[in-house]
């Protein structure tokens, strides 16, 4: 956190805020809290000119478009999400990898998605969600 | 969700993703749940979240804010080639429920442990399924040195509606959790055909 970083934005600050709603509000004297922006982006400049950064579910999968460049090691973050990412991984699996906060790998690698040092994911095989379903049973079933 | 995904490069297959969440009281049995039925160790991640003053964010008063770390522990259940399961265990204390909007969205389902010793820790958690329309089944764990209640009686005391099942488990066994899972599963399937003929 040196002089260079931005201001916390307005909008970083709104979309990464994580807030009960109003029925499931903590009780009073507890509504102050809020994620320090920092704490979340790592410093990433989530409020970019050309719109927002990528949202991604802690399910989302990613893969590594490049493997590490030769001064990757100066952002071990970034190494290691590349070298963890070479088989497609989901977000949740790469913050238990690293060790970090949710919010912050997710930023990290929304990130790297931005300027395509990973890419993003789908099933191979997309199923309707009838099929997923029974596929789940089937699958639990035989355990 | 459908739809292929023209970014997928790799060769290896890439399966779903599929999220049910364990929500109950602290000390419910929801990560010796989420161990029993994971084909790995469960992993743990966490979230950092701040309490802390609104406004200007001088360095007066820093040594005042507050970090409360979160933990969340997941499990993995690898169906096949297409699908892989992902057990989440929700945070125990109920101020942390930043964590359960996310853990709730997308999700399949949700098993609701409960602890009949200490039946109301886990209102909450009926109380937010409810609310969000994340189907969910009751699983009352079998602690030792609890007095057994019937699954009516729990019914009651949680006041879940008829169709949602309420089921006797024991989270330390796989295979009873096993069978929670697919008794979770089994009731969306029956939630979702009900809900489509009418």
């Amino acid at each position: 956190m040196n002089a260079e970083r931005q201001q916390p934005q307005e909008e970083s600050t709104v979309a990464l805020t994580r807030r009960a709603p109003a029925e499931l509000a903590p009780p009073e004297g507890e509504e102050e809290r809020f994620l320090r922006p920092f704490a979340v982006d790592a410093g990433v400049n989530t409020s970019r000119p050309d719109g927002p950064v990528e949202q991604l579910d802690m399910l989302s999968r990613v893969v590594a478009a490049r493997t590490p460049g030769r001064y990757e090691w100066l952002r071990p973050e970034r190494e290691t999400i590349l070298n963890h990412a070479e088989r497609a991984s989901t977000v949740v699996e790469l913050t238990a990898e690293l060790g970090l906060p949710l919010g912050q790998v997710r930023a990290i690698a929304a990130e790297m998605l931005a300027e395509g040092s990973l890419q993003r994911c789908g099933p191979t095989r997309s199923l309707g969600h009838s099929d997923l379903l029974h596929a789940v049973l089937v699958g639990l079933r035989s355990l | 969700m459908a739809s292929a995904d023209s970014d997928t490069q790799p060769t290896e297959a890439i399966p779903h993703a599929v999220k049910i969440i364990v929500a109950g009281g602290f000390g419910a049995g929801k990560t010796t749940l989420v161990s029993s039925v994971s084909e790995i160790a469960p992993l743990s991640t966490e979230e950092v979240m701040t309490e802390a003053s609104y406004g200007v964010d001088d360095l007066g008063g820093v040594e005042e804010k507050t970090t409360t770390t979160v933990a969340l522990d997941f499990g993995r259940i690898t169906i096949g080639t297409d699908i892989v399961l992902y057990l989440f265990g929700t945070p125990g204390q109920d101020r942390f429920w930043f964590m359960w909007e996310e853990l709730a969205a997308g999700a399949l389902g949700a098993v609701v442990l409960a602890d009949t010793r200490r039946l109301d820790t886990c209102f909450h958690a009926v109380d937010f399924f409810e609310r969000k329309g994340v189907p969910f089944i009751v699983a009352v764990n079998r602690f030792e040195g609890s007095t057994e209640y019937s699954a009516e009686e729990v019914r009651e005391a949680l006041d879940v509606p008829e169709n949602v099942p309420v089921v006797a488990a024991d989270a330390r066994e796989r295979k009873s959790s096993k069978e929670v899972l697919v008794e979770l599963v089994t009731h969306v399937l029956r939630s979702r055909q009900a809900a489509m003929s009418g």
